[in-house]
């Protein structure tokens, strides 16, 4: 071993984390910046689109995560403590909380693919499908019309963002169930659990992105 | 690993502050172990806050729904970055990588978000004579070869 | 505390290592799943040396094109994708992982002293992130090659029919950026928790905080590019509109985000060439290196100013005139920094007592190469002259000679120097100088001529000019073979040296950072006893013992353990 202790070995591991969560922001900022361009163009469009999604699964969703977050906490804690149970515990409730976020995630994506709520040209919603409030600005607006006016582009954005977290927190499920194999094992002690931080670290940035999309995407005034 | 001697290592190329002693666990433990009483209370704001944004979305504020919306989700991330992310505790090196890429966020955000809307009006011209139709990908006319 | 091989009997006798890292195991196998920083620097080493021998290739092809102003040897689609393919492989497979992930990689733990990176597996993994995006662009080039320039601005790149090579492309950039930012991160990590004791930030050799510079550079903005061409990816594939005009995005938009990437990755390309350029200058001028703070933190101000610039290759994209002006103004700022450096190694050259070894040769080539490189920045900085030049020959000689003119000649400087560290052997010296002076006056010959032409109107990227740009052709090609033929003499003594070279000593140079302390080449865990720290520049510690034998620590400093200098 190249490390002459273990707390050196623990904290190298969290500077070389916090450095991958740094670059984690950069990763995400061009996003970011692409919806806050397209949102000042298409102001009106963006708002409208606001409607065809559901403020309430994304704010069960909303939920759901900050609730992992706290049970990724825990873990930790746990570790720290030698708290055998309530690691496996923890590390569980935090992969559920994961999955439970995909299967909603699942059923707004699916319903979305269904009415035509999709990205760039392929947007093409029926005018029967569309927002009350959008149609009682514009009756008979057909999906194309809309498209051309930057609802397309409010759509490649929403599932790109969404698509790209949605992607971290598939990685965060398989590492959460990797932290429990090796904790059914035995391998995390008071002394070495750098592990179960380091990922806990990096399933809160995914947290962290979720409470600025949620906001961003669902609650547009 | 077991030849190490069971007292906290003690790590000798500190940046910024050593490690805070644990006030809670077991003797010779890393790091700092966060009650569960605090992680509760932090979860319990961090669900305050989001009904809080969820209500004010409701209500027709202009310019500045955005900017509260915004607001409260920079106050529900600090609070997961310093309590469950344990930044209250860590190394003071580690906030100042996060301090340092949002730093590189803005800016990124904001130069394009300034150069964009300056050029803006350029599009919008061309595409008053030029309006964007519909392609489906299928009849994409752009293919090269 | 005993200073290791170099403490032998004052007989100058050297003891060469009969275990040493390259032989502690045998096999392919031992190599593939290593996690020694050293064998995987090697494997970089040939890794990034085929990519530039692509790369090489491509340009050969070129210039042999440019030789007359009509088709020659390469149909005009061809060319497009030649030049593409040497763009990108020199850049993505070459110039950027070239120093750090190779030399870096060796040197970096072992002027430490330290055992290992921070993160061995990371680094392993690195090494084959790496490997697949070469293997990726190998495909490309079987698939039909790509055409797009190595830019791959839309819409002519995403924006057409969905094809492999593109796809590919894609994939590998963003591959091979994971592994950068992870090479980067590693070295941080390392930086701040392996350095022995009594090694503060400030006795680090320079080397280091050219890498350190680096690596925030490939760590914050690496992910940018990976997300760009993933975006580009998904876009080419479904056709979302978000950068793609024809269906509601905006084209600059990927050049902002492109170039937030590639501006300041041209520093992550010359940062580490940089910091080579330190190590020689000062070791073959045997003296103290002059303004080592200011050399140090002015590698830290490249990368921050590097952040703030990468508009200036946006001036006629159709970026706003407000965004122009002010990145044009940042950009000058670049220019402080750079000329800091500069500034300094001339200065450590005054007075010392100057050998002109084979990297000594390279190290003054790059000071040339680069001043030349980094003034005619300037011009370009400037928006005016920018309108007038963009997109001529007079940007290709300009980037050319900044960017593959300092780093290819840090790059072979570096390794003539950490060559015998690295494998035990002694290149032939003679030859090594004339292949140093070879690239020197190829370099020039391919690039000077291009100045002129570009100034004179010769657009970049055509394959059929103008007659009256024929003599620029013609020399700059004969140029570009002086180069190529310098390469195939250097890669003849190197790999001749392997195995008929003269055994090297520990330290031949005389240089006083800490990896001289070890064997050539080190022992499997870099040191047998731990090295004496002491200044990266304390060249008055080290005795010369004969040519053959090169230095040696000297007696008082073995015995008491501490660096006679004064200067820290």
């Amino acid at each position: 071993m190249h490390f002459d202790t273990l707390h050196q070995q623990y904290s190298t591991g969290k500077l070389a984390m916090w450095l991958f969560l740094g670059q984690e922001l950069l990763f995400f900022c061009g996003l970011f910046t692409a919806y806050a361009v397209y949102r000042g163009n298409h102001q009106e469009m963006f708002h409208y689109a606001h409607y065809f999604l559901d403020w309430k699964l994304g704010g069960l969703n909303t939920v759901v995560l900050l609730t992992s977050s706290l049970t990724a906490a825990w873990s930790v804690r746990c570790a720290q403590l030698e708290q055998r149970k309530g690691l496996l515990i923890t590390l569980a409730l935090t992969f559920l909380c994961a999955g439970a976020f995909m299967v909603v995630k699942y059923f707004e994506y699916s319903h979305k693919l269904h009415i035509g709520a999709v990205w760039g040209s392929n947007f093409g919603v029926a005018t029967a499908d569309l927002p009350p409030a959008l149609l009682e600005k514009y009756p008979n607006m057909t999906g194309e019309q809309l498209q051309s006016m930057g609802m397309g582009t409010f759509f490649a954005i929403y599932f790109c963002m969404t698509g790209l977290h949605g992607i971290h927190v598939l990685v965060g499920m398989g590492l959460y169930a990797w932290l429990f194999v090796r904790a059914l094992r035995g391998s995390f002690n008071r002394r070495y659990y750098g592990a179960v931080d380091n990922v806990a670290l990096y399933w809160h940035i995914v947290d962290m992105i979720w409470i600025f999309l949620f906001p961003l995407l669902y609650l547009i005034g | 690993m077991t030849d190490v001697p069971y007292e906290t290592g003690h790590d000798h190329n500190v940046q910024g502050h050593d490690v805070h002693e644990p006030h809670e666990g077991l003797p010779g433990t890393i790091g700092h172990v966060s009650s569960w009483k605090s992680l509760v209370k932090v979860l319990g704001a961090l669900l305050v806050l989001t009904v809080i944004t969820v209500a004010v979305a409701q209500v027709d504020l202009g310019r500045m729904n955005i900017v509260g919306a915004l607001g409260i989700a920079c106050v529900k991330a600090s609070i997961v970055a310093l309590w469950f992310m344990h930044l209250r505790y860590d190394k003071r090196f580690n906030f100042w990588i996060l301090v340092c890429s949002l730093a590189f966020v803005a800016w990124m955000v904001g130069y394009i978000l300034m150069d964009s809307a300056i050029y803006q009006h350029n599009i919008t011209e061309y595409r008053k004579d030029h309006p964007l139709t519909v392609k489906p990908i299928e009849s994409d006319g752009h293919g090269h070869e | 505390m005993a200073g290791g091989i170099v403490e032998k009997p004052a007989s100058g006798e050297v003891i060469h290592p009969k275990v040493h890292y390259l032989n502690a195991s045998k096999g392919l196998k031992s190599w593939l799943v290593t996690l020694d920083h050293k064998r995987i620097a090697i494997m970089y080493l040939v890794a990034v040396s085929v990519a530039l021998l692509l790369g090489g290739f491509w340009a050969v092809l070129l210039r042999t094109e440019l030789l007359g102003p009509r088709d020659m040897i390469l149909s005009n689609d061809w060319y497009n994708r030649a030049f593409t393919l040497h763009g990108a492989v020199m850049v993505f497979l070459f110039i950027i992982p070239g120093i750090p992930a190779s030399l870096g990689n060796f040197i970096l733990p072992m002027q430490l002293g330290a055992k290992d990176l921070a993160l061995p597996r990371v680094n392993l993994m690195s090494w084959y992130l790496y490997v697949i995006g070469l293997v990726f662009f190998l495909a490309v080039l079987f698939l039909g090659g790509l055409d797009t320039g190595w830019t791959l601005y839309p819409p002519y790149s995403s924006g057409r029919d969905i094809q492999w090579n593109l796809i590919l492309s894609y994939s590998a950039v963003f591959i091979l950026g994971f592994s950068s930012i992870l090479t980067g991160l590693n070295f941080i990590a390392t930086m701040h928790k392996l350095r022995p004791k009594g090694m503060s930030m400030y006795h680090m050799p320079l080397f280091l905080w050219a890498l350190y510079a680096t690596s925030l550079i490939q760590v914050l903005a690496t992910p940018v590019v990976g997300l760009t061409l993933g975006l580009s990816l998904v876009e080419h594939m479904f056709k979302i509109g978000i950068f793609l005009p024809q269906y509601g995005g905006d084209p600059v938009m990927y050049q902002h985000f492109f170039w937030f990437y590639s501006h300041p990755a041209v520093y992550i390309m010359v940062l580490p060439a940089m910091g080579v350029q330190s190590e020689v200058i000062a070791t073959f001028s045997r003296k103290h290196v002059f303004g080592y703070k200011a050399i140090g933190w002015s590698s830290i101000a490249i990368a921050a100013i590097g952040f703030i610039v990468w508009g200036h290759h946006m001036f006629v994209s159709g970026q706003s005139p407000t965004a122009g002006i002010i990145f044009s103004l940042l950009t000058f700022f670049v220019a402080i920094p750079s000329a800091i450096k500069v500034f300094n190694w001339v200065a450590t050259l005054y007075k010392g007592s100057i050998d002109f070894k084979s990297p000594m040769i390279y190290a003054l080539s790059f000071i040339y190469l680069f001043g030349i490189g980094g003034l005619t920045g300037l011009f370009l900085a400037s928006i005016a002259t920018n309108v007038h030049l963009h997109d001529t020959y007079f940007i290709i000689a300009h980037f050319h000679m900044v960017m593959v003119g300092s780093v290819l000649t840090a790059f072979l400087g570096g390794v003539h120097y950490w060559w015998p560290k690295m494998t035990g052997r002694m290149y032939n010296e003679t030859l090594g100088r004339i292949a140093a002076v070879m690239v020197f006056i190829g370099f020039n010959v391919t690039f000077m001529p291009q100045f002129v032409a570009g100034t004179r109107g010769m657009p970049r990227r055509y394959a059929n000019y103008l007659d009256e740009f024929t003599i620029f052709h013609q020399i700059s090609t004969i140029g570009a073979y002086i180069l190529g033929a310098a390469v195939v003499l250097q890669a003849g003594y190197l790999i001749h040296s392997l195995f008929k070279g003269k055994k090297a000593p520990p330290n031949p140079w005389g240089a006083a950072s800490l990896e001289w302390q070890s064997t050539s080449p080190p022992d499997f865990h870099n040191f047998t006893e731990k090295p004496i720290v002491m200044g990266a520049y304390d060249f008055e510690n080290w005795e010369l013992v004969s040519e053959d034998a090169g230095y040696r620590l000297k007696r008082e400093v073995v015995e008491t353990g501490k660096s006679l200098s004064k200067v820290h």
